[in-house]
């Protein structure tokens, strides 16, 4: 009887809560609106100024749209942006665009076009090592063809809108790799399975390859291996019908922009020895996209610059590859914004902070970017 | 029959809860810690260009305070391990880790603790579990003899406040310019330069991060820190959220180091030398 009366006063509680709960939900302050607006023009002296914006974990759909008038002001026609298909397709064949829409919608409303860097795999696609969890840049040969087709569907749904991808990032990185030794020839297995889709799906689409990160690491380093080697093995393995550009990280480290380039010295002029990798394989016709480069004026990372040198080198770099490199399209800097602060080095990369706040690069480069 | 089946609702949804207590706390058996004991060897991955926290020196070797404090927490799981302190845990460290890549060290089972002036972020406690801070590199304030009567932020109206270029220092004083009247923001090419203009009487105050701040001091300057840090900066030591008993082994040496010295030691010599 007890345990009767017991379970009524439990019910009228739990109605009693219910009721509460919904009055606190109505009572609750609504998000505020966002209008899209007219469509934007980007106005710059500059058509390769870009860069790549870090929008996959910003949540609010005003500093999404914030974020990217901010670029446009800067007088920037192109953003790198990453969508994760860990995010989007989260169960083999459901896919939720919710947030790559925002992202696309908005971008296109300021008048940029957007370069969109595929990769991160979904738990359904990795492999099942027990007693061992893998990360997210874990991607085995048998699930090749999910990527690929997750890629066919986001080039398809976008199509007009997002016409440049890049497939995987850094893979010459043995952590972008699943932390597994880095290999050339499944790099370009995974972009032979990816491109015919990508292209069935949008025949205008660029299929960009590599987003190589520059470094000297030599053949059988735990930690990858040189990208101008990397570049070559894939090559060697075939790459070349598998892409229709090359994408390419230009990182200045401690020199100005202009410093000459060689094999044993990585700076923003590193971009030159691949672009002659490309030529050497009959490579030459196909464009370059500086997807990621930058320099970084943290006050103690031992590959920083002081902030008025960061200011210098940056706008230097855009000049130089509007007048050097006739070969290629955009110099999209590493990062604009992160959605909160990290705080290490990587926040001294930001050309924003995280609440909106221009640091002294960014208003350098839009100086130059109006002249 | 309804009462009953109450009681057993009630019951197995408490047994339910204390299993879900037991497994929190416990998180099952550490394989981690396991290893460690069994091997004898802490694999501690970091990004040594990070000075003075890590960094390699002129003949290659590893350096910094992030590296004493790996000896030290392993000398002291080695002598719990052993109970008489005898042949001890070794490091190994994996020093040659893309800051990116060092939480997907810990995941991948590359290895077991990333010491690594990283920030404890809690954004990642579902995933990593950290230790107290032993650091806290944010921003503070300093004074010198211009600016004795200023004791914090507040003070600092119609003041100058030197500032480096382009820092996190600079973000912030901008910010205080809005609503601070008269307050003057002197930019410099760099932290020691921003003191550097405390210590001969050009500004008042200077905002710089923690570690600029201690070696100025540590070098004999006549200046202090005053005030609460502007902002936070705790560094700690991150394991997997599943390595339970190492964080509790690291937890100990860390309160151990704190007790007996060995920490003011380490800070003394690390953080505040001027490089």
């Amino acid at each position: 009887m007890g345990d009767v009366v017991n379970l009524r006063q439990m019910l009228h509680w739990g109605l009693g809560l219910a009721v509460a709960v919904l009055l606190l939900v109505s009572l609750r302050p609504r998000p505020a609106a966002v209008v899209v607006g007219p469509p934007q023009e980007v106005v710059t002296s500059n058509p390769l100024v870009g860069v790549h914006t870090r929008l996959t974990d910003e949540v609010e759909e005003w500093k999404i749209q914030r974020t990217l008038e901010m670029v446009r002001e800067m007088g920037a026609p192109w953003i790198v942006e990453f969508f994760p298909w860990a995010y989007i397709e989260r169960r083999p064949g459901e896919f939720d665009w919710t947030h790559s829409d925002l992202v696309v919608e908005h971008a296109c409303a300021q008048g940029l076009t957007v370069i969109a860097r595929m990769g991160w795999v979904p738990d359904w696609a990795r492999p099942a090592a027990p007693g061992q969890e893998t990360t997210f840049t874990t991607l085995d040969p048998e699930h090749y063809g999910d990527f690929a087709a997750f890629v066919g569907a986001f080039v398809e749904r976008y199509r007009g809108l997002v016409d440049h991808v890049i497939i995987w990032n850094e893979p010459n990185l043995s952590f972008e790799w699943g932390y597994r030794p880095v290999d050339a020839a499944a790099y370009t297995a995974l972009l032979q399975a990816v491109y015919p889709a990508a292209h069935a799906a949008n025949p205008d689409v660029v299929v960009l390859a590599g987003a190589l990160a520059p470094t000297l690491e030599p053949a059988g380093s735990p930690v990858g291996l040189s990208d101008l080697e990397y570049l070559e093995g894939m090559y060697e393995a075939g790459a070349a019908p598998a892409f229709d550009a090359l994408a390419v990280h230009a990182y200045g480290l401690g020199f100005p922009p202009e410093a000459d380039p060689a094999v044993d010295v990585i700076n923003f002029r590193r971009a030159e020895l691949l672009r002659a990798v490309m030529e050497a394989h009959g490579d030459g016709d196909k464009p370059v996209y500086v997807t990621e480069a930058g320099w970084n004026d943290h006050p103690r990372w031992a590959r920083a610059v002081r902030p008025a040198q960061r200011v210098a080198y940056t706008v230097g770099a855009y000049e130089w590859a509007r007048d050097h490199w006739p070969w290629c399209r955009c110099v999209a800097m590493w990062a604009f914004r992160f959605p909160a602060p990290l705080h290490n080095y990587q926040d001294y990369y930001a050309f924003v902070t995280a609440d909106f706040r221009p640091r002294p690069v960014y208003e350098a480069v839009q100086e130059a970017t109006r002249r | 029959m309804r009462g009953l089946g109450v009681r057993t609702l009630r019951r197995s949804l408490l047994a339910l809860l204390l299993v879900a207590l037991v497994g929190a706390g416990c998180g099952g058996a550490d394989r981690v810690w396991s290893r460690v004991w069994e091997t004898g060897v802490l694999r501690v991955g970091m990004d040594a260009s990070f000075p003075p926290f890590e960094a390699v020196d002129a003949e290659g070797n590893l350096v910094g305070f992030d590296v004493e404090l790996a000896r030290e927490i392993a000398a002291r799981l080695g002598a719990a391990a052993d109970g008489d302190g005898g042949d001890g845990v070794q490091v190994e460290f994996v020093a040659n880790l893309p800051y990116d890549g060092l939480y997907d060290a810990l995941t991948a089972g590359r290895v077991d603790a990333v010491i690594s002036a990283l920030y404890l972020d809690p954004a990642r406690t579902a995933d990593f579990a950290y230790s107290r801070p032993y650091f806290d590199a944010g921003q503070v304030l300093v004074v010198g003899a211009r600016g004795e009567d200023i004791t914090g932020v507040a003070d600092l109206a119609g003041r100058t406040l030197a500032v480096e270029f382009g820092s996190q220092g600079d973000v912030e004083a901008r910010t205080w310019t809005g609503r601070l009247g008269g307050l003057v923001v002197v930019p410099c090419e760099s932290a020691r330069e921003a003191l550097a203009s405390v210590g001969a009487a050009e500004a008042d105050a200077a905002l710089v991060d923690h570690l600029s701040a201690l070696q100025w001091i540590g070098a004999g300057a006549d200046a202090r820190i005053v005030g609460d840090p502007v902002t936070d900066e705790p560094y700690a030591v991150a394991v997997r959220r599943d390595s339970w008993q190492l964080l509790q082994a690291i937890e100990s040496a860390l309160e151990a180091m704190e007790a007996d010295g060995t920490m003011d030691r380490l800070r003394q010599h690390w953080l505040q030398a001027m490089p």
